[in-house]
């Protein structure tokens, strides 16, 4: 198992920070990528958050009203090892299958 | 005889995935060769996207274990100014599609910094590079470039099929004096398998092609993912009654050229398999490596079970791209049929 953080990214030109309005997982839960699981607010708009990776929920960095800051931790999760990366995903292992059947006569010689 | 062995054994095999023996590899080259240097696009601070770094920077720091701007050509440029520096770069291309950008460093300086000086400026420069497809990836994140690098004079191209092979034969190139491509399997990143590491394997041992299935009826020529493949297909045939044997080729460039012979001299029939496209992909040099080798003991023209001359296709068509057991059952079907006149 490895533990990864995400800052609070730069959700607009140049925003120094955001508030957390509502956390939409709680420590412990799965989380899978592209799962929405923070509203924040900024000066401009309050937008939902994006997980960048599938995890459990570790760490949520900041109760609602906190303000966090651009570049600081905003959410740990631990990734199991055997998970797929940013990309992809892990290849199923299945049982072989097949439809052809092999028929040759082995003339030896 | 693997049940002997598996009795004197002391300690059980450890179970682990080729992602991990690489690491564990990664964690070996830093502690023992002071000029060995990771870097590449995630590698630090996360770990890499398929976590093969994990670790590595908390371990030997930030100097030795970096991030870098995603810019490929810039990765091999340092990579190639480094190494005329005298250090030994081990960077990463992060998916074999991003490649493409640093195809001019590697062709152009890479590969012949040591021919153009004389041998004054040798490049110890270990790229690795995760490859091949079946993780249902987006476009660029999947491409077979052995023959692309294979062509190149000055390249070592290798690839592991298992976890045992990535952690002996990432070492072995690691160690060697000249620009090796080391063509990670991204499929097999998560399977486990029993893993000796401290098998005090031979410098020979690891140098050309090993039989991972010995057969009599046709030999299967694989790398990397298409090992696994070639096996389940083996096990398949021996249903039929056909024993295939499964010659895994690893390194790509210099091809075992004595192995291959030995093999299809054996089993007089061939048939290789492999993702990339087929026109002028390595099937076509390892066919006329056979034919010219094996031409007198041959039973048919060797076979090539490969992917299509389209562009890799994305995650939804993975399925109809990649030779799958009944192409390759196929492949052996024409090969067994075949008949002279």
């Amino acid at each position: 198992m490895a533990e990864i953080s995400f800052p609070l990214p730069d959700l607009g030109e140049g925003l120094l920070e955001a508030t957390v309005l509502e956390w939409l997982v709680k420590v412990g839960d799965q989380v899978e990528r592209n799962q929405p699981f923070v509203e924040v607010e900024t000066t401009k708009s309050s937008v939902e958050l994006p997980s960048p990776i599938a995890g459990i929920v570790l760490t949520l960095h900041g109760e609602p009203g906190d303000v966090v800051l651009v570049d600081t931790p905003l959410i740990t999760f631990t990734v199991a090892d055997d998970s797929a990366g940013i990309v992809g995903t892990v290849p199923a292992e299945a049982a072989p299958k097949r439809r052809v059947r092999l028929s040759a006569v082995l003339d030896e010689d | 005889m693997s049940d002997t062995l598996e009795l004197v054994r002391e300690t059980p095999l450890l179970q682990l995935s080729m992602q991990q023996t690489i690491n564990r590899a990664l964690g070996e080259i830093l502690d023992t060769d002071d000029r060995a240097l990771i870097f590449g696009e995630d590698v630090g601070v996360l770990g890499g996207v398929f976590r093969v770094t994990d670790g590595l920077r908390q371990r030997f720091g930030a100097n030795r274990v970096f991030d870098t701007p995603l810019a490929e050509s810039g990765i091999l440029g340092t990579a190639i100014g480094l190494a005329m520096a005298g250090f030994h770069p081990i960077p990463e291309v992060q998916f074999d599609g991003f490649a493409y950008p640093a195809v001019n460093q590697i062709i152009t300086q890479l590969a012949r910094m040591n021919y153009r000086s004389r041998g004054t400026l040798p490049m110890q420069v270990t790229l690795r590079v995760p490859s091949f497809g079946g993780i249902r990836a987006p476009e660029h994140h999947g491409e077979s470039l052995e023959s692309l690098f294979a062509h190149v004079p000055g390249l070592k191209v290798v690839s592991p099929a298992n976890p045992q092979q990535a952690y002996h034969l990432l070492k072995h190139a690691a160690s060697m004096p000249d620009p090796v491509i080391f063509m990670e399997p991204k499929a097999r990143y998560w399977n486990k398998a029993g893993v000796d590491l401290a098998a005090d394997e031979e410098t020979s041992a690891l140098e050309g092609s090993v039989i991972a299935r010995p057969g009599k009826h046709a030999t299967l020529i694989a790398w990397g993912a298409m090992v696994s493949r070639c096996l389940q297909v083996a096990e398949l045939a021996a249903e039929d009654g056909i024993e295939l044997e499964v010659l895994d080729l690893r390194w790509l460039k210099p091809i075992d050229e004595a192995g291959l012979a030995a093999s299809v001299s054996r089993t007089r029939r061939a048939i290789v398999v492999h993702e990339g496209p087929h026109t002028a992909g390595l099937g076509a040099e390892v066919a006329a490596l056979v034919s010219q080798s094996c031409f007198d003991t041959l039973r048919a023209p060797v076979e090539r079970v490969t992917g299509f001359d389209v562009p890799y296709p994305s995650g939804d068509l993975e399925d109809e791209y990649i030779p799958n057991i009944d192409r390759i059952l196929f492949g052996v079907q024409r090969v067994l049929e075949y008949r002279r006149g």
